[in-house]
């Protein structure tokens, strides 16, 4: 794991660039899909929070996953939902205490992030570097 | 008993026979499921209360035996007399005592309860002067018919346990097995399979642990030979099983017996007990490093639990469904692991090969086919029942020799060999010798050794719609092809003996049967359409009959046949009332009239008539 | 890694990994309809056969589910094998007599040129082609609710006694992945009723979303260690929770600066 997905809410202006890149990113034959990142109201005037999966340590989505189709990608550290074994039980998308695996309805398959296999298309598309996608030093260093 | 070692086995092998040589007279009762139906119970009670009145009580045991399966269960319960050798067949309680009083203790002869040569009426009194058995040449049945099948001393007395002791003292597991593949010994159950390589592979694998399954889940009709054995010679499987387990390095073996054996589940229990409690099964068997255990899967009697991967889930106690075989069971058979599955016929001849010789074993039979198998002859034959012959043996020697010919003297049409996924055999190949190859190569196979013998009375696309229907129940649903496809080969032989088929329909069931046959997973479904080949492929003629001329030339299929009443009916009225469709008219003494708007073509009419006066075409 | 020739191109593959997996992987169309990722391979519908040979064969070649063979180096596969599309159209054929009202089979019949079957249709018969992924994946899911019953032609799908089955927890998987939507179930006023056995959906506390059943979710809670007050709430709800708590933390953040 080389890089770190950070949200910045205090740059989002809310202008859901980050949603369309998903969304297109994740078109299953064209057909646009579901977004996985999406800005909402943080509660305070001019504050919005890009709500994506934080890729857990102990998720509950692993765990809750009974046919092993959640399994976490030791080069990216995300989550990744494989659609092949999914069964659509719902499990995953009930025991997320933060909402983010999502049924896309007109798919019809459970989504979630997967930080796009290590290059992710928010992070690209983000105007005002709300979402960045950054070596861990540079982040660790800042941070403090 | 204790059997620690080698000594302690002689010992009872000694004993034993000095109290058989002590007792020479003794009354031998055949016990096998048959001749219990028949009532053989009772004539062992009979036997024994005759001889408690003959003040013989305390030696009843030497003298009296509950022997198992002699094969001839048509005529239980069967008595045999020795030393003298003398056969009684159909005997009831009330003859017994004039048994035990002329022939026992006598050595008069009671000519009633005689076999009846049914060729000319003769009376026989030996039992190998029998021309059923006077062919036949026992290995696999060895013991059946001669010891008490529950005792195990018995068969120590007969050399039993003797090969075991062979192969943990002089043999090395890899010996073993050269042997038997010297021995040419192939699975009995059908698959012809070379039961030594089978062993050889499986001792190669490296793994936790092998077993060792005896395939006791005889599920062809009309089949008996398995469990004649496991009832009459439990020990005989048993010992068989011990050899396998030894020479692939098995600690433990399954004995899987359809619950519909009763008596073999008992008696192989009583057998593997005796074996626990005297110390041949469990720890360091004889005094060597040898460790094996033996248990009873009982099996609900699904005919596709007799094929190795779903008799391997049954005893695992799961759904028995078959899984592709791509990886073999030897390789990773039940929970897994490397596993021998061998048929009770041929693990009971594992010890005598190994007693006797590979070269013996192998002397016999033909180059290729080595040894005996037994079959079990049914259908419109003389003389029914289990047979051991020699393979090469040819079809007319087993039903014109052993069997005496076919019922009435009617015309023989065909046999049908290898169970329902088998084929069956026209006229013109009488002479072929009896072999795994040679049923093969002409569109049946040797299967677990069912034969049945059909006269021309017998409409072969009723045989083939017969074994069609057995299978269609049997099949296990799991792959389309066997469940769909078989189906559907039924319902067009239906429509066939119906006399709604058309000439296409033909050609469609050759399609269907190959790609039923390429396409299911198992082995039923591979070889499910054999029936309906094969008799097409020498019977076609039928086929057509029954298709362009509407006609069944053996007068079987209802739609197909008429009956009317001759000009030589007496008039006597007995068909009449026997019709249940009122469909027959006629006062006495005057000719009688079908109405055929009526009949049904029950045959109730046909059945009833003491003059011949129906006609059937 | 070993070589094997699909259809005239050599492919590289892991030993022993299915054949069907590496015809997937070079996106090669091959029809099933008793595979599914999240279970073991059957060999059910024999949809998936193929034509297998190797060069030693002598041009002797074998037929086999793609779904359940090894692929071995060397091996050389035809998916599209004359003989193989034969095979397919005639068990396309016999579940189109099985089945006749079916859409999904129609159309996958349709594919393989098979528009009418040549054989006695099944009157009154149900769209269950007992493919077996509903009870393989009820199974592996660890519940064993339902099971084949029977044989043969009879052979159903069914939970034991054909009574409301006390291992189900009503997710739904069997029905969801059911090639033929044959499973029936009913959802509604919070409730839900599937193989005779009523449950009761979680409502979300917010919105009253309901997403899982309530044996469900206590079952996931039990034997997955996961708290169960995350259940409570639906997804919605808890994404807005999340914004709102990250909205604070942000807040203080821009009002300490300012």
């Amino acid at each position: 794991m080389n890089n770190r997905f950070i949200v910045k809410p205090e740059l989002c202006t809310g202008c859901r660039s980050c949603e369309l890149a998903c969304s297109f990113t994740h078109a299953i034959d064209g057909v646009r899909a579901l977004t996985r990142i999406t800005p909402i109201d943080g509660g305070f005037k001019d504050l919005w929070v890009p709500v994506t999966c934080l890729q857990c340590d102990d998720a509950a989505c692993i765990k809750s996953c009974l046919v092993n189709a959640l399994k976490r990608n030791p080069v990216t550290g995300a989550v990744e939902l494989n659609h092949e074994v999914c069964v659509n039980c719902m499990a995953c998308v009930a025991a997320c205490p933060f909402g983010c695996a999502v049924l896309d309805t007109q798919a019809n398959l459970i989504v979630k992030c997967d930080l796009c296999g290590g290059d992710p298309a928010c992070a690209h598309f983000c105007p005002t570097k709300a979402l960045v996608w950054e070596p861990i030093e540079k982040s660790v260093k800042k941070t403090g | 008993m204790n059997i620690k070692n080698v000594k302690d086995l002689n010992k009872i092998k000694k004993e034993t026979l000095a109290i058989s040589k002590k007792h020479p007279k003794k009354v031998l009762v055949c016990c096998g499921t048959g001749c219990i139906a028949n009532g053989a119970t009772k004539i062992v009670e009979s036997v024994r209360d005759g001889l408690a009145k003959r003040k013989l009580k305390d030696v009843s045991i030497e003298i009296l035996k509950e022997t198992g399966c002699h094969g001839f269960c048509e005529l239980g319960p069967l008595v045999i007399i020795e030393p003298q050798e003398i056969f009684y067949t159909k005997v009831k309680p009330k003859h017994v005592d004039d048994i035990l009083d002329k022939s026992f203790l006598e050595n008069e002869i009671i000519e009633p309860l005689l076999f009846t040569n049914p060729v000319d009426g003769s009376k026989i009194t030996k039992y190998n002067d029998i021309s059923f058995f006077k062919h036949q040449q026992r290995i696999a049945l060895r013991n059946l018919g001669k010891i008490s099948a529950h005792d195990m001393k018995e068969y120590i007395g007969v050399d039993g346990y003797q090969a075991l002791a062979k192969v943990l003292f002089k043999m090395t597991p890899d010996e073993v097995i050269e042997e038997v593949i010297k021995s040419g010994l192939r699975g009995r159950g059908g698959g012809g399979f070379s039961a030594g390589k089978k062993w050889k592979i499986c001792k190669n694998i490296q793994a936790d642990k092998h077993y060792v399954i005896c395939n006791g889940d005889e599920g062809d009709p009309g089949a008996f030979m398995d469990r004649s054995i496991m009832e009459g010679d439990p020990h005989g499987v048993l010992e068989g099983m011990m050899i396998a387990a030894y020479a692939i390095g098995a600690k433990e073996g399954y004995i899987y017996v359809r619950d519909e054996y009763p008596l073999a589940v008992t008696h192989l229990e009583k057998a593997i007990l005796d074996c626990e409690r005297s110390g041949l099964l469990g720890e360091n068997i004889l005094g060597t490093d040898f460790s094996f255990t033996i248990k009873i899967a009982r099996g609900a009697g699904a005919f596709v639990c007799g094929e190795s991967s779903a008799l391997m889930k049954s005893v695992a106690g799961e759904v028995g469904e078959p899984r592709a075989k791509y990886v073999r069971s030897v390789v990773k058979g039940l929970y897994d692991e490397p596993t021998v599955l061998n048929n009770v016929e041929t693990l009971v001849n594992i010890p005598t090969i190994i007693r006797k010789g590979a070269d013996w074993y192998s002397s016999i039979g033909t180059k290729k086919s080595t040894g005996t198998k037994v079959f079990s002859l049914v259908g419109k034959v003389r003389n029914t029942g289990l047979i051991e012959v020699p393979m090469g043996i040819t079809l007319r020697e087993i039903i014109y020799d052993i069997g005496g010919g076919i019922l009435e003297d009617r015309p023989f049409k065909a046999v049908q060999t290898g169970g329902p996924s088998g084929g069956c055999i026209p006229e013109s190949m009488l002479d072929l010798p009896v072999d795994f190859d040679s049923l093969t190569e002409v569109g049946s196979m040797m299967g677990s050794g069912g034969m049945i013998v059909m006269d021309d009375k017998t409409c072969i696309v009723d045989v083939a719609k017969y074994f069609l229907e057995f299978l269609v129940e049997e099949s296990c649903g799991k792959c389309t092809p066997c469940r769909e496809g078989l189906y559907q080969l039924h319902k067009l032989l239906e429509k066939i003996c119906a006399g709604k088929g058309e000439m296409s329909d033909i050609e469609k069931m050759e399609r269907l049967s190959e790609n039923v046959m390429i396409g299911s997973l198992c082995g039923l479904g591979k070889s499910g359409p054999n029936p309906l080949m094969s008799t097409l492929k020498h019977f076609k003629d039928e086929y057509i009959e029954h298709i362009k001329d509407k006609k069944c030339r053996a007068g079987v299929c209802p739609e197909l046949i008429t009956y009317e009443i001759l000009d030589n009916c007496t008039g006597c009225m007995a068909c009449i009332p026997a019709c249940g469709y009122d469909a027959i008219t006629g006062k006495k003494k005057e000719v009688h009239i079908i109405a055929q708007d009526k009949c049904t073509k029950c045959g109730a009419c046909y059945a009833v008539c003491n003059f011949d006066s129906i006609l059937v075409s | 890694m070993i070589h094997i020739t699909i259809n005239g191109k050599v492919v590289q593959a892991k030993d022993g990994e299915m054949l069907l997996t590496v015809i997937r992987r070079e996106k090669i169309d091959v029809p099933t309809l008793c595979h599914h990722e999240a279970v073991e391979p059957s060999g059910a519908c024999r949809l998936c056969m193929v034509e297998i040979t190797k060069p030693e064969w002598d041009g002797w070649c074998d037929y086999v589910t793609s779904c359940l063979y090894p692929a071995a180096d060397g091996l050389i596969v035809n998916t599209h094998a004359k003989k193989v599309n034969e095979l397919r159209s005639s068990i396309l054929d016999m579940y189109l007599a099985r089945h006749p009202k079916s859409p999904e089979i129609r159309q996958l019949a349709a594919e393989y040129g098979v528009l009418k079957t040549q054989f006695e249709e099944v009157v009154d018969g149900d769209n269950c082609i007992l493919c077996g992924i509903c009870t393989r994946i009820c199974d592996t899911m660890g519940f064993h609710a339902i099971s084949m019953v029977g044989r043969g032609h009879g052979k159903e799908v069914a939970p034991p006694l054909n009574m409301a089955p006390t291992a189900c927890v009503g997710c739904l998987s069997c029905a969801k992945n059911c090639p033929t939507n044959y499973i029936e179930y009913n959802m509604e006023n919070g409730g839900l009723t599937i193989w005779k056995k009523d449950f009761e959906m979680v409502a979300c506390t917010e919105c009253g979303k309901t997403t899982i059943t309530k044996e469900f979710a206590e079952y996931l809670s039990k034997n997955r260690d996961i708290n169960i007050d995350y259940f409570r709430k639906c997804d919605e709800c808890h994404r807005k929770e999340l914004a709102g708590t990250m909205g604070r933390i942000s807040n203080w953040d821009r009002e300490a600066r300012s």
